[in-house]
């Protein structure tokens, strides 16, 4: 028996290796000619545990082409318009994968948008690199970027940006109200992006030497934290910086209340967990005055950003959350790419490599990507990352948040301490 | 000698693993159909191994993730560490899953822990590896580790299209498809089969079913860990989400809808339901995010209530329905060739 399969298996092989080699060859690929649209791909988790950030950002991106094409659309290659493909990138590192190649073998995409979990835009830009597509990340993790892959372009800013940031929000309203903090707590989920926020605080916190008497890592499906928060209680932190995801920011919110402690200051960081808006209506009273970090500001004071706010508010009723504006300014990024390449590859604009030349050689600080963008200035490093990476924080005030720092872009003064803090 | 090996039978299957090899070749262009025909594989394979302690022996196991995970850690660590080829890395994570089931299936067979109470320890373990692999910061943690693709892709077994892995794994699923045929016309497999009947009868029969389940159990465990060093590769990094519950039931959930004990059933259910799944997402996902996971159980509920014994049982049922129609027609024919 066994003999036989094996000769059955050397025959198969034989003949597959004689038939093989008399297929013809592959057929040269024709001479570049411009499509009569770009499409843009838009890959996304729109299932599964991801999905919330994953339709926000969805619609932020087709809001973006809708407006670039209502401007006359790519000018220097003639108006061309761009058009949206929409993909379900579901649950897992195969469905990513499988999601980003099916995209690029059906609509042949000039650029994919969207992913925001590392773990699922390692495996996809993989893909993207392979095909020389390029891809425009929102993953907060630093490593994303450093594994050299060529295709790959991160506007948004870091992990370890957010982090600092939150860091330094806290100390500066303090200072402003007149209090000195002395001790701070960190808490995040398990997560890649959850570790690199508190990373980026602790080190902030360990320049300006403040301590740190607790530093709690939880997992992200976490169902009950009122244990975490009495541990909490009992270090009694000045400050806590929050890196939740979504769920996890309502089950703390909840159990600070349960429990029945605030310390002087919540501050998150990294993820939008406490100000998005279904976390403020899931939250209620609790969520007022906790604070987090965003790399989105919806209060830029510019045309194509006010543009922006109104047609979402329009459509949906709230202000662009953190995954629909990023989506928003990759896309114009895109936008701002593409007229470059049309400008200085005219014979060739579409090929990736130019392409990717054009988002090299990009310098915004003016147009529509940078009004709508939290810093003041996009320029790509050659690994992909933004040298003006922009963060802002944003307070639930009167159950809507509101952008409170840097005080250059804010909205109104931060509200300190906690409202629901009793002193110590 | 060979005019036994020109059977029809072994002519279909000649013909079937030429295709499959061919395949590549018409389609590499294609590049997606060639990451979905890979995946297909992944899931044919594990089911397939699957098929020997679920279908053979009877235990709902819902572990094969945990050893996924761990043949991936294991290729991960000794690549990123020591830059020790995957080749290498696969082996070695087949037996380190191995020895970990050892571990774990030695006591729960020898406490005679079955049925429900097997498939809740087995589904545990996934999440017990998960949190392990989370709070390990040495090997794993919340942080992904990317694989690093230094040297020849032969060496570091990543490469610029899916046509390789596509072949590697088809080579294991035929070798792991020749293994449950092995295993089904053995002691051991005859041994299994009754005790996945009735355990109790086997027993007084004389066979040591503690020994017998152990045995299907690491032979499972040593696949999915090979298979895991792989999955790796072909993502790329490795994280502690690869410990996926969701991952082990649908694997069990394949080798359930393939067919309990039939051995090329779980690979046909992967082949089809995975791609099935895979249509679905790629043409609904879009539109309605969600339809196509609603779509898929349906389909599963279907086939659980109009047939709770697989696929594989329905094909059988249909192949010998024309066996004995051309049978009679020959029967029917020699009976009109007699003159009476």
């Amino acid at each position: 028996m066994q003999r036989k399969a094996l000769q059955l298996f050397g025959i198969a092989v034989i003949l597959a290796m004689v038939l093989g080699a008399c297929a013809p060859a592959a057929p040269q690929a024709a001479k570049k000619q411009l499509p009569s649209e770009i499409v843009v791909g838009v890959v996304q988790p729109l299932t599964g545990d991801f999905a919330v950030f994953g339709k926000e950002g969805r619609i932020g991106a087709e809001l973006a082409i809708q407006d670039i094409n209502a401007a006359g659309g790519i000018k220097s290659m003639g108006g061309l318009k761009l058009k949206a493909a929409v993909e379900d990138a579901g649950n897992t590192p195969d469905t990513a994968t499988l999601a980003t190649q099916d995209m690029i073998s059906k609509n042949h995409p000039v650029a994919i948008l969207g992913e925001y979990i590392s773990r699922f835009v390692m495996a996809a830009s993989e893909v993207t690199d392979r095909n020389k597509v390029i891809m425009i990340a929102d993953a907060l993790v630093p490593q994303i970027t450093q594994m050299g892959r060529q295709y790959l372009f991160r506007p948004g800013p870091t992990a370890s940006d957010h982090g600092a940031l939150a860091y330094h929000f806290v100390m500066d309203t303090a200072k402003a109200n007149g209090v000195k903090i002395n001790s701070i707590a960190t808490l995040n989920e398990d997560s890649a992006n959850g570790e690199a926020n508190t990373l980026g605080a602790t080190q902030a916190a360990l320049q300006n030497k403040t301590t740190i008497v607790m530093s709690q890592e939880y997992p992200y499906n976490i169902t009950d934290a009122t244990q975490i928060v009495q541990k909490l209680k009992a270090a009694n932190p000045d400050v806590v910086i929050h890196t939740p995801y979504f769920n996890d920011a309502i089950v703390f919110g909840k159990a600070f209340k349960e429990v029945g402690w605030y310390p002087m200051f919540i501050a998150g960081a990294g993820a939008c967990g406490y100000v998005d808006p279904d976390s403020i209506k899931g939250l209620g009273d609790a969520a007022e005055g906790i604070s987090m970090t965003y790399s989105y500001n919806p209060a830029k004071n510019t045309p194509q950003n006010k543009k922006f706010v109104a047609e979402y508010k329009a459509k949906y009723g709230v202000i662009p959350t953190e995954g629909a504006g990023m989506n928003y300014y990759d896309a114009m990024v895109l936008y701002e790419a593409l007229e470059y390449s049309g400008t200085h590859y005219p014979d060739d604009p579409l090929n990736p490599d130019n392409l990717r030349a054009s988002f090299l050689a990009l310098d915004l600080k003016s147009g529509p990507a940078e009004e709508v963008y939290p810093s003041n200035e996009i320029k790509f490093t050659p690994t992909g990352d933004n040298q003006f990476p922009g963060v802002i924080v944003m307070q639930v005030q009167k159950g809507q948040p509101v952008v409170v720092y840097p005080p250059d872009q804010a909205e109104a003064k931060p509200i300190w301490p906690n409202p629901h803090y009793k002193g110590s | 000698m060979h005019r036994h090996l020109l059977t029809r039978k072994n002519l279909l299957i000649l013909g079937g693993l030429v295709v499959a090899m061919l395949l590549p070749l018409a389609l590499s262009s294609n590049q997606y159909v060639m990451v979905l025909m890979t995946t297909v594989l992944i899931y044919a394979v594990l089911a397939s191994a699957w098929n020997i302690i679920g279908g053979m022996a009877g235990q709902l196991d819902l572990a094969a993730a945990a050893y996924l995970g761990l043949g991936a850690f294991t290729t991960g660590t000794l690549l990123i560490r020591w830059n020790i080829t995957p080749w290498v890395g696969m082996i070695a994570g087949g037996v380190i899953a191995t020895a970990i089931a050892l571990l774990i299936g030695f006591p729960l067979f020898g406490f005679k822990i079955k049925e429900l109470w097997y498939a809740l320890s087995s589904s545990a373990m996934v999440v017990v590896m998960q949190s392990i692999f989370m709070m390990w910061t040495a090997v794993g943690g919340a942080t992904e580790r990317y694989l690093p693709a230094n040297g020849s892709p032969w060496y570091s077994l990543r490469f610029n299209s899916y046509t390789p892995y596509y072949y590697i794994m088809f080579v294991i699923l035929v070798i792991v498809l020749w293994v449950n045929f092995r295993i089904r016309y053995s002691k051991l497999g005859y041994s299994l089969l009754a005790l996945g009947e009735d355990e109790d009868a086997v027993e007084v029969l004389g066979v040591n079913s503690q020994s017998a389940k152990l045995k299907a159990l690491l032979i499972y465990a040593f696949i999915c860990g090979v298979v895991g060093g792989l999955y790796a590769c072909i993502y790329s990094y490795i994280h502690p989400s690869f410990f996926d519950t969701n991952m082990s039931m649908e694997i069990a959930i394949l080798g359930i809808v393939g067919g309990m004990g039939f051995i090329y059933g779980p690979a046909l259910a992967a082949i089809l339901m995975v791609s099935f799944r895979e249509f679905l997402r790629a043409n609904l996902g879009s539109e309605m995010a969600g339809l196509y996971l609603s779509v898929y159980a349906i389909i599963l509920i279907l086939i659980a209530l109009f047939q709770p014994r697989g696929i594989a049982p329905l094909i059988e049922r249909g192949i010998k329905k024309i066996r004995s129609y051309s049978e009679e027609r020959r029967h029917g024919r020699a009976a009109d060739l007699n003159p009476q």
